[in-house]
């Protein structure tokens, strides 16, 4: 069918498209332009319409769960790294908020078709996918997709549909319901984190074909063109451009290592004696097709690369970077670049999130060395470190639920509740998400950072680790605020749909972008602004998981006992850790700092300092309004980290 | 004058399309990369390359060309007078790496026309000005 | 001898640049790893992720020799 696309400008496409799965209805609306600028877009503007949209007691896979896609004010226009679409639906792994987004074409591909927002509700009665030319809007039959696998599927509906549709697919993992599945896109680019291939999935959603050929109307292009062309040109001399050209983030395999941050063996210890094998060097050496790079990037850290292992068909992935090569690297026990690569291209091809998903298997892997699981549960198969057979058959037992499998398919705090015994201590999860490619017990804000994140336990809301460094290893002094004004920046890439990689490694502050997302959208903000309406998404977002599973925050922001109860065994962090005082005392910090009450609850000051009467309304009235703060809430929260001088 | 124009090097590109958008906006003043006159071909999953599509400078569309709308300037560029383009498209299919295009949008057909900012931006050396060399006695 | 040290991010304000917006020259004698370098000019090696020279990697004990262009670069925000 035709939809109506109605005019846009400052930076947005115009046009929001609600459609009803279950009824095939597909209607479109002017996007809200008033609810972006509050809001945002992206993330923020997710977290409100979740917030206002969908009940506190909807399955996260029933029909009321809503399936966002969002592609922000800024992807798609000329701005570094462009490219981010987001997707948001509540979590199958969190029962919260759920959010994640990728790089790659979508996003703006979207905006150039143009759409804002896509508003999904409901079931589809059969496997489908979700068809975008221009202004044909269609939902149509994808019985010869559905059981493919992700990166499998997109070649063949680019040959069907065209090559210049953007295609973004779920594997096996999302249509059986693996509550850790991703969505990929690109060869090779994924959303990952809390599941949302998963809520794609249980909506009967194959895949979203997009294409786009009309423009994005920004404020002032000129000036637009201006800054932008000054930041890329400088930028290309930065010494960092090279290396990170070179060797994306998987460069920082090795530094992870000789700092005893890297999770090795399911977060038992953090030095790896094999880091050699599965380093960002090793990847570039053995791995490396070609450099990749997201719509409108100049800084291309996607690698292109084959795997080739002996008795396995050579395949092609992108990756692995970081976090998988952390994750699935040496957290599994993988000692050769090629095997990570593999594993990498295993997860994504059945559409798990290889972050979740090499914190699963793991945590399996775990409990196979404890003999907690035994070659009885695993149909005759082992679960050794280092090995790809066995992360492999495992992985199919969880993909198709066989066995044992179907305990490990919601993931690892699902699994730790079946197999009991103990095993909640090691499940590396705050929230029910896993934890990210970093051990926290070195580095305490590392730790606070993911005990508060909003969507579990992930880096993306803040990293600390060199601010660790900075101020101190072994101390918790004032790492509630670092991580609470990284909770503030980071996220807003997120509304926006950019990459924020540039941020950080490039020298462009904060104010240089909210410059260019002024020139774009005309809202005339400062970099103030921006922090204080990250805070009020991060606050509603908490409300909403409070809501939802009715207890007080605090009692959900605890991780694993692994964290307090083991010191690190091994490397240049043998015997450190934390103790619980310790990441009690964090709690209790971060709380005050944020104007939240020592239960973890939002109190009516903050919140109605941030505008959201509605919120506190609702909490009390389940009971979970935060008491108020003795002394008021602070005036700021999350002041700008500064380094200390060395 | 020396004869201009774009090189290319496959194995650099990362397909980021930087080239497509900045030469959208200084010709149309428009954020819409399909209004480029280049193209980048994505070759995956196999074997996994990008191969940049740009004008060569092979003439093809003049030639073809019933109106007389295209000429070369002394650069090397051929140059579409927008004035005289019927839109009728005779020179797409003539057109080898497949670059002259039209779009709704715009009422005569889209050829590279030596501007060079696409180049400027490129980050990989994917893109660059070649200049020919000047023949004796010319 | 002269070498140059170049930083960006976090680390290019710790290096103190005085060449351009990224770099510092460093006097110091022949013979020194950049454990050494950096230890003169008090600059904790922890922030530095990785040490390129002339593309390729190297680590704190190599010694560069005079006129070199060391890259010190930092680590990512993370992932």
């Amino acid at each position: 069918m035709k939809a109506e696309r109605f005019a846009g400008s400052d930076g947005l496409a115009g046009t929001t498209l609600r459609i009803n799965l279950t009824t095939g209805e597909i209607k479109s609306s002017p996007t809200d332009t008033k609810l972006m600028r509050e809001w945002y877009g992206g993330r923020g503007v997710v977290a409100k319409i979740l917030y206002d949209e969908v009940p506190r007691d909807a399955d996260p896979f029933g029909p009321e769960n809503l399936f966002i896609v969002s592609a922000g004010v800024m992807s798609g226009c000329f701005i570094p790294a462009g490219a981010k679409v987001g997707f948001g639906s509540i979590s199958p792994l969190t029962n919260g908020h759920g959010d994640s987004n990728m790089g790659g074409h979508l996003g703006p591909a979207l905006k150039f078709a143009g759409y804002d927002l896509v508003i999904m509700s409901g079931i589809a009665p059969k496997p489908t996918y979700l068809f975008i030319d221009d202004d044909t809007v269609e939902l149509r039959d994808a019985a010869q997709y559905w059981g493919m696998g992700s990166l499998e599927c997109e070649p063949v509906m680019k040959k069907d549909l065209g090559e210049d549709f953007e295609i973004a697919t779920i594997g096996p993992s999302g249509e059986n319901g693996i509550r850790f599945s991703c969505i990929t896109h690109d060869f090779g680019r994924q959303a990952g984190w809390t599941g949302q291939g998963a809520v794609m999935g249980s909506k009967k959603l194959k895949a979203i074909a997009v294409r786009g050929t009309g423009s994005i109307k920004v404020h002032d292009l000129a000036k637009l063109t201006e800054h932008v062309s000054a930041i890329i040109k400088r930028t290309k001399t930065h010494p960092n451009m090279d290396p990170w050209q070179k060797y994306g983030t998987a460069f920082f395999i090795e530094w992870s290592n000789s700092n005893a941050v890297i999770p090795t063996r399911n977060f038992q210890t953090t030095h790896f004696e094999s880091i050699d094998g599965i380093s960002g060097e090793a990847l570039v050496e053995k791995c490396l097709i070609t450099h990749k790079a997201c719509f409108g990037c100049w800084m291309n850290c996607g690698k292109y690369t084959k795997a080739v292992l002996p008795g396995k068909e050579t395949v092609y992935l992108e990756g692995p970077e970081y976090e998988t090569g952390s994750l699935c690297g040496s957290n599994l026990g993988m000692t050769d670049i090629n095997q990570v690569a593999y594993l990498n291209w295993l997860l994504d091809n059945v559409g798990m999130d290889t972050m979740s998903g090499g914190g699963v298997i793991a945590f399996g892997m775990e409990c196979f060395q404890r003999g907690l699981i035994t070659t009885d549960d695993l149909e005759g198969h082992t679960l050794n470190w280092g090995s790809v057979e066995d992360a492999e058959h495992f992985v199919d037992m969880i993909v198709h639920r066989r066995g044992i499998g179907q305990h490990f398919a919601g993931g690892t705090k699902r699994a730790a509740e079946y197999i009991g015994r103990g095993s909640e201590k090691f499940a590396m999860q705050v929230k029910g998400q896993e934890m990210s490619g970093y051990d926290g017990r070195y580095a305490p804000g590392m730790m606070l950072a993911y005990m508060t994140c909003d969507i579990g336990a992930h880096h993306n809301r803040a990293w600390t680790i060199t601010v660790d460094m900075a101020e101190g290893r072994e101390t918790i002094e004032g790492r509630a605020k670092v991580v609470i004004y990284l909770q503030h920046i980071r996220p807003l890439f997120d509304c926006w749909c950019i990459c924020r990689l540039f941020w950080g490694e490039l020298d462009i502050e904060p104010e240089e972008i909210v410059e260019s997302l002024n020139d774009i959208t005309g809202w005339n903000i400062t970099a103030a602004d921006a922090f204080k309406t990250s805070e009020k998404i991060w606050n509603l977002v908490r409300c909403q998981y409070l809501e939802r599973n009715r207890a007080d925050g605090r009692t959900f922001d605890y991780p694993p006992a692994r964290a307090w109860e083991d010191k690190i065994p091994t490397g240049p962090g043998a015997g450190k850790g934390l103790t619980f005082e310790q990441v009690e005392g964090m709690l209790d910090d971060y709380y005050a700092c944020r104007g939240w009450d020592p239960k973890g609850n939002p109190s009516r000051e903050v919140l109605h300092d941030l505008g959201l009467d509605f919120a506190a309304d609702n909490l009390e009235k389940i009971g979970l309004l935060g008491k108020p703060l003795p002394n008021g809430i602070p005036a700021v929260r999350g002041e700008r980290y500064k380094p200390k001088a060395f | 004058m020396p004869i201009q124009r774009i090189k290319v090097v496959s194995a650099k590109c990362t397909g980021c399309r930087l080239c497509r958008q900045i030469c959208a906006i200084s010709h149309f003043g428009d954020i819409n990369p399909q209004k480029a006159a280049l193209k980048i071909e994505a070759h995956f999953p196999q074997p996994g390359v990008y191969r940049p599509r740009v004008c060569t400078q092979c003439g093809k569309c003049r030639e073809v060309c019933p109106e007389g709308a295209i000429y070369r300037r002394e650069d090397g560029a051929y140059i579409v007078v927008a004035e005289k383009c019927t839109n009728c498209g005779l020179c797409i299919p003539a057109c080898k790496p497949g670059v002259i295009f039209q779009h709704s949008e715009v009422p005569y057909v889209i050829i590279c026309d030596n501007c060079f900012k696409c180049t400027e931006l490129c980050n990989t050396g994917a893109i660059t000005i070649h200049t020919a060399p000047v023949k004796e006695g010319a | 001898m002269t070498i140059f040290l170049k930083a960006g991010g976090q680390l290019r304000a710790k290096l103190n640049p005085d060449v351009d917006y990224y770099t510092r020259k460093v006097e110091i004698d022949g013979g020194k790893t950049i454990a050494e370098i950096l230890d003169a000019i008090s600059l904790n090696p922890a922030f530095v992720a990785l040490i390129h020279v002339d593309g390729k990697l190297k680590d704190l004990s190599y010694t560069p020799s005079d006129g070199q262009t060391i890259i010190l670069q930092p680590p990512v925000s993370g992932g």
